[in-house]
C-alpha cells in the first residue's frame, strides 16, 4: 500500500548523489525538535546505538504522536523522517505500516541491526508502544 | 637513507578493492589487519596438502601438521624473545590469554587486587574482574600518560596487567620501567601487546614480564587465534583448562597434566591459524621490524601533526612514543556522523568507544573517531582521512 507521506519523502530523495542525500539527512536532523532533557531518561533511551538516542509516545485523540531524539546528527535526520511517517496515526495503523521509503531512499542498509546507528532498535521501539496502546 | 615510500599495500589484496567508487583507505587496523598474499596462501595450502590433527596420530600427514605447528611456535618464540618455545602456547587471541590467565591465577587474585592503568581495553578489565579480584588504576597525567613513579604496591596487589600500546591513544605504555618497579616487590606483570607486537620489535626479557598476550588477527595473521607467553617462573600454574592433549596420565581420581607449553593447550588448537601467525612473522620479518617501526612512524607523526594542525579537531593522547592509533574528534560533530560520511568516501575508520569505557569517562567524550595504521598505510591515505575530514565539515557547517 503506497502512503502519501512515504511518497513524499522518496520524491524529495529521488536523484539525488548520496552526498546530497546525506546533506538532506543531516537538514532534517536539524530541523527535529529536540527532546526535553526531562525525557531523555534511562527508560526511553534505545540500547544498542552507538550514539545514544531516545523515543516517547503519547496519546493525542486516539493517535499516537511519538518524540525521538539522538545525539548524532544524521540518526536525527532519520528520526525526523520516521517520524513524520508514523505520527498522528492510531497505534493499528502504525503496526501495519510498510516502511518502504527507507529502502527507496537508500537507507535499507542502515536496518541492519548491525549498523551502529540502532534505526533498528528505534523502529522496534516505536513498534513496541505502538504495540502497548492497541486494545 | 632508508627508503620508506615502498608500496606494501600490493602484498595485501584486499586493498586493490574498491569501496563506493574510490579506492579503499584501511584506517582500521587495530580492530584487525588486512593479511598479506602470503598468510592467504600459507592457510589455504595448509588445508590443501598438510591438514591433520596435531601431536596424535601415527600417520604421514599428522606428522607434517605437527611440524608446522611447532614450528610456528618456535618462530613466536623467536620473535619475541622468549627463553624457550614451551614459554608459548596458541590461544584464541588476546582476550583468551588474559582471560586463561585471570582464570588458572583466580585462587590468588580472589578478594585481592590488580593494578592496571586507565587506558585499558574491556578484554584486560573484565577478566581480572571476573576471578574476583579489585581494579585499581595507575595515576596518570593529563595526557593520558602513566606515572610510574606514582605506583603504589601493596600486599593485596597480586597482578599488575598493562597494555603495552593504547587501542585508543596509540600512546606506548613504559612497561620496562614497570616490570622494574614490580619486581622489587616481586608482582607479576602481563602485558597486553594486541597494539605493539605488529608495530614495534618485542622482547620479552627486554621488558621482563611474566606473561604478554596477543592476537593473531592485528599482526596479519588468522582471526581466532593468539599467543600467551608464560615465563618459565609460572610454568607450573594449573591450567584454566582441561580436555584432551594436555594431560600425562587420567584415572577418575585424579589428573596429573603435562608440561608448557602443551598444559595449557586442551583440546585440538587453531592450528592453521597458529601456522598463518608464523607467515606473519615471516612476512614481517622479512621486511624488518625496525624497518616497520621507522616507516610506520613516519605515516603516522606526518597524520598526527596533520591533524593537530587543523582548526577545530580535537586529538587526544600525547606522548614522545606513539604508534598505531589516532583518536581524535571534529568540534561540535558526533563521532558516528564523521565515522559515516568517512565510510562513504572509501575511508574505513572505528568510532565510538573501542571497548576502552573507562578511558572514554577521563576523555570526556563518549567516544572518538579512531585512524589506526598499519605498515601498508601512507602518507597519500593520511591525506585522503583529512580531505575526508574537511568533507564532513563542510556537510556539517
Ligand atoms: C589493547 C587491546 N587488548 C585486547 C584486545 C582484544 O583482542 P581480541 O579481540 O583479538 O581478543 C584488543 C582488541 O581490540 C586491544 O586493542
Amino acid at each position: 500500500m503506497r502512503d502519501a507521506v512515504q511518497d513524499e519523502i522518496i520524491e524529495q530523495f529521488g536523484g539525488l548523489e548520496w552526498l546530497d542525500r546525506y546533506s538532506l539527512l543531516i537538514s532534517f536532523g536539524r530541523e527535529l525538535e529536540p527532546m526535553d532533557e526531562k525525557f531523555r531518561t534511562e527508560e526511553n533511551s534505545i540500547g544498542g546505538c552507538q550514539s545514544k538516542a531516545w523515543v516517547r509516545a503519547y496519546e493525542v485523540d486516539g493517535r499516537l504522536m511519538f518524540n525521538a531524539d539522538s545525539e548524532a546528527m544524521i540518526t536525527r535526520g532519520i528520526i525526523s523522517l520516521l517520524l513524520k511517517v508514523v505520527n498522528n496515526r492510531s497505534p493499528r495503523e502504525i503496526l501495519d505500516l510498510d516502511l518502504y521509503f527507507l529502502d527507496e531512499i537508500g537507507l535499507k542498509s542502515n536496518l541492519s541491526p548491525a549498523r551502529a546507528d540502532g534505526l533498528a532498535s528505534i523502529i522496534r521501539r516505536i513498534r513496541e508502544l505502538a504495540e502497548g496502546e492497541v486494545n | 637513507m632508508t627508503d620508506y615510500s615502498k608500496d606494501y599495500s600490493k602484498d595485501f589484496p584486499i586493498l586493490e578493492k574498491e569501496i563506493y567508487g574510490k579506492r579503499l583507505v584501511y584506517l582500521d587496523n587495530a580492530a584487525t589487519s588486512q593479511k598479506p598474499d602470503s598468510v592467504i596462501r600459507t592457510l589455504s595450502e595448509f588445508y590443501r596438502s598438510d591438514n591433520s590433527n596435531i601431536h596424535r596420530g601415527v600417520h604421514y600427514l599428522s606428522e607434517i601438521s605437527s611440524e608446522r605447528y611447532e614450528k610456528a611456535r618456535a618462530k613466536v618464540s623467536d620473535f619475541i624473545g622468549a627463553d624457550d618455545p614451551g614459554e608459548v602456547t596458541f590461544t584464541a587471541g588476546t582476550t583468551d590469554s588474559i582471560n586463561q590467565v585471570a582464570c588458572s591465577l583466580k585462587p590468588i587474585l580472589e578478594g585481592n587486587e590488580v593494578l592496571i592503568s586507565g587506558v585499558e581495553h574491556h578484554s584486560n578489565i573484565v577478566p581480572w574482574q571476573l576471578a574476583g579480584a579489585k581494579l585499581r588504576a595507575i595515576p596518570m597525567d593529563e595526557d593520558c600518560n602513566l606515572l610510574p613513579d606514582s605506583i603504589e604496591i601493596t600486599d593485596r596487589t597480586k597482578m599488575i596487567a598493562i597494555s603495552h600500546a593504547s587501542n585508543v591513544l596509540g600512546s606506548v605504555n613504559p612497561v620496562k620501567e614497570i616490570t622494574e618497579i614490580a619486581k622489587e616487590h616481586d608482582v607479576p606483570v602481563l602485558v597486553d601487546a594486541a597494539q605493539s607486537i605488529q608495530h614495534l620489535p618485542i622482547d620479552v626479557r627486554d621488558i621482563g614480564c611474566d606473561f604478554l598476550a596477543f592476537s593473531g588477527h592485528k599482526m596479519y595473521a588468522a582471526t581466532g587465534v593468539g599467543v600467551l607467553y608464560t615465563s618459565e617462573r609460572f610454568s607450573d600454574i594449573m591450567p584454566s583448562r582441561g580436555g584432551g592433549g594436555m594431560i600425562d596420565r587420567v584415572t577418575l581420581e585424579r589428573t596429573t597434566y603435562l608440561k608448557p607449553p602443551l598444559r595449557f593447550e586442551a583440546g585440538t588448537p587453531h592450528i592453521a591459524g597458529a601456522i598463518s601467525i608464523g607467515a606473519a612473522i615471516d612476512y614481517m620479518q622479512n621486511i624488518g621490524m625496525d624497518h616497520i617501526r621507522k616507516r610506520e612512524h613516519e605515516v603516522y607523526s606526518y597524520a598526527r601533526e596533520k591533524l593537530l594542525g587543523t582548526d577545530g579537531v580535537t586529538v587526544y593522547g600525547n606522548t614522545d612514543l606513539m604508534c598505531g592509533s589516532i583518536s581524535f574528534n571534529l568540534d561540535e560533530i558526533h563521532h558516528y556522523d564523521t565515522g559515516l560520511i568517512l565510510d562513504k568516501l572509501g575511508i574505513a575508520v572505528r568510532t565510538g568507544h573501542h571497548c576502552a569505557q573507562p578511558l572514554m569517562r577521563t576523555l570526556g567524550t563518549e567516544g572518538t573517531v579512531r585512524a589506526s595504521f598499519a605498515l601498508y598505510n601512507t602518507k597519500e591515505d593520511a591525506d585522503r582521512l583529512l580531505e575526508g575530514m574537511e568533507k564532513v565539515r563542510m556537510m556539517y557547517a
